[in-house]
């Protein structure tokens, strides 16, 4: 047996070991997804910018197509095409402020990887949880395509397809398929397919749960078999667009970029793509006859067709817009799914949030009025009446809302109110609010990304370690 | 206070409402009111209705709290608010999601004649290990089981048979008798 077989077997193990109390065996879901012969397939690249430390570490793990940035240890871990990206990271000096405590940061943060397989996963964001401020960890964890772990350290859990744990610390929990975590801190829970729970204890709970019927259209995923469904085939439909991006070495830059924007050399673009000023573009992105006005991004996994986002739009991770334009300041949350069609456009109008892992898929023109929150599954107008409120009316909830497949209880305007910080931090972060001009207003992803490099690695192409890459350090 | 056993508060199990397995709610519930006739000892009432297989021994008993138990609504609805909990809504929110959802449910009166055609199978509990106490044990030590286990009442024991039941209603008003003799002496 090779060792990135035992490694597998090993690892498979210490998930089943942390889960054993939800009776869940890891094995049969993951045994087949990435194939032993893939893993010596597709180099693993790190980005090099003054602007971040540069630490990294990798031991006895298999990295086939991924990419790290910042500081980052891997250890006997298994990732296929995923990013590990640590540009959000704390650094030393820098103060975590997290409930009533002020947490002084004593040593630059770093992403630490053990035990684990991510299968084309994004890890983004920094440590949420005030006991390791300084360690964002992700441990005897499988994570499976297109599954976000963003600011979210995981210790013994089990993630579906496109599922997302956001600013939550994990324990020995299973998070299904296409399902959205962000509730401070879990543990010993089974969170089925297709949930989207946001809490913030004692100040509101939101929590809609997908009818399992239709979610299955989209996405599906059972033992034995790999992920099935809409999001796949639609991924799948446009793979090959990256490989020519990710085959060669010097890439000509497709269309003009303003000198505040970046668009990274990993993304693709297609004909008739226009980027405004401080437009941040990630690898892995899809742009394809898409317009993104100034101060808008599109994030990893993120696919924008036919499309137009007036300006200061975040396209969260993994999120799809075809079909439609976006009004000024709209947010779309990971990993949704929102399509028109030609000859039926999606329109969305401007403020309005599109809640993560929100799926408005429609043959008919649809409108979403200025100032609205979305959630849910979206396919005609009864069903955007069901599943959307103005932020307005949102605000005046005091005690609780029940609409549909959505229970709220709490305070709305709350709810609101950590939403719109957080679209507004996220906006401030990617560098919307830069001013090229005078050069003033915070300097953001979108400008310092801008002439990154990068350098390639490879694993052992033949022998006992196949598939494994040698322990490398590298360190400026 | 401290020379009573068991045996000496407990009500003989043939003075108490038994039904056979197999017999329905309402059959349970009659042999209750029938026992309750003949064993008028105590105001107390007899709270529960032990089940016997074709044996004579005691497989379970049906509660108060059980019978009700029968009456709540249960469909898929209802299932998905109880799940709701492990999510962190409060008890305030989950209790007014079931009130909303009964109020879609079919009224009181067609529930209770549904519930006594179900077996006593259904809805009876069968005792636990902490629910047998000997017939030669004190109160003392019935007082503790009882508390430990929040029973209200437990099954005496003669070696391997089932001879009485001792409710907390008795060892209570024992427990009141001496309190009240001593203290008003």
């Amino acid at each position: 047996m090779k060792e990135l077989e035992k490694l597998f077997i090993r690892i498979a193990q210490r998930v089943n070991i942390n889960l054993r109390e939800l009776g869940f065996n890891v094995k049969p879901y993951i045994w087949d997804l990435i194939p032993a012969t893939q893993m010596n397939k597709f180099y693993a690249f790190y980005g090099i910018t003054p602007n971040l430390p540069l630490h990294l570490q990798f031991r006895n793990s298999g990295l086939a197509g991924s990419y790290f940035l910042g500081k980052c240890r891997i250890t006997d871990s298994l990732l296929y095409k995923t990013d590990v990206r640590g540009d959000e990271l704390k650094k030393k000096g820098d103060i975590f402020y997290c409930q009533n405590f002020k947490i002084p940061i004593s040593r630059d943060e770093e992403i630490v990887i053990e035990d684990s397989v991510l299968v084309k996963t994004l890890v983004h964001n920094f440590s949420h949880d005030p006991e390791t401020p300084e360690r964002f960890f992700i441990k005897d964890t499988v994570a499976t395509h297109y599954a976000n772990i963003h600011g979210a350290p995981t210790e013994g859990c089990f993630m579906g397809p496109f599922s997302t744990v956001d600013q939550t610390t994990i324990h020995d929990s299973i998070i299904g398929t296409f399902s959205y975590v962000q509730a401070g801190e879990i543990s010993h829970l089974d969170i089925e397919p297709g949930t989207v729970w946001i809490r913030s204890p004692g100040v509101f709970n939101f929590l809609y749960r997908y009818p399992q019927d239709k979610l299955s259209t989209y996405i599906y995923f059972a033992p034995g078999i790999q992920p099935q469904g809409l999001f796949i085939d639609f991924v799948k439909d446009r793979q090959e667009a990256f490989q020519r991006v990710f085959e060669l070495v010097n890439l000509e830059q497709p269309i003009p970029v303003p000198n505040t924007a970046t668009l990274d050399r990993y993304a693709v673009v297609k004909p008739k793509t226009e980027i405004g000023e401080n437009v941040l573009v990630s690898q892995r992105a899809y742009l394809q006859n898409a317009i993104l006005g100034k101060g808008a991004n599109a994030q990893e996994n993120c696919y924008i067709i036919n499309a137009s986002l007036e300006g200061n739009n975040v396209t969260a991770h993994g999120a799809k817009i075809i079909e439609a334009d976006m009004g000024q300041n709209v947010f779309v949350g990971f990993n949704s799914f929102l399509r028109g069609r030609p000859e039926s456009r999606l329109k969305i109008g401007k403020d309005c949030i599109i809640m993560p892992h929100t799926i408005i898929d429609t043959r008919k023109p649809l409108a979403v009025p200025s100032g609205h929150i979305v959630w849910g599954l979206v396919t005609c107008p009864e069903e955007l009446e069901c599943n959307s409120i103005s932020i307005s009316a949102m605000s005046k909830i005091t005690s609780k809302l029940t609409k549909g497949n959505l229970l709220f209880e709490g305070d709305g305007a709350q709810f609101v109110s950590a939403f719109q910080h957080r679209i507004q931090h996220i906006l401030e972060a990617n560098g919307a609010f830069y001013n090229g001009k005078d050069k003033k207003g915070p300097k953001g992803h979108a400008q310092k990304h801008q002439n990154m490099s990068f350098n390639t690695i490879q694993p052992y192409p033949k022998g006992k370690l196949e598939g494994l890459y040698p322990t490398i350090m590298i360190q400026p | 206070m401290d020379k009573y056993l068991v045996k000496d508060l407990m009500v003989p199990i043939s003075e108490y409402a038994t039904v056979s397995e197999g017999s329905t709610l309402l059959e349970a519930v009659l042999a209750l009111e029938k026992a309750q006739e003949i064993f008028d000892h105590t105001q107390y009432l007899h709270r529960a209705i032990l089940i016997l297989d074709k044996n004579q021994k005691v497989i379970g008993k049906v509660s108060q709290l059980d019978t009700l138990r029968a009456l709540e609504p249960k469909n898929e609805h209802l299932d998905k608010i109880e799940d709701i909990s492990r999510y962190g809504f409060s008890q305030k929110f989950i209790m007014s999601l079931k009130e909303q959802n009964r109020l879609h449910n079919i009224p009181l009166g067609e529930m209770c004649v549904a519930a006594a055609d179900l077996t006593v199978e259904t809805l009876m509990q069968a005792p636990t290990e902490g629910e047998f106490i000997d017939e030669n044990a004190t109160v003392n030590s019935a007082i503790h089981q009882l508390v430990q286990g929040s029973h209200m009442s437990l099954l005496v024991t003669r070696e391997k048979d089932i001879v009485g039941i001792l409710r907390s209603s008795d060892v209570f008003a024992a427990v009141f008798h001496s309190m009240k003799a001593c203290k008003l002496a």
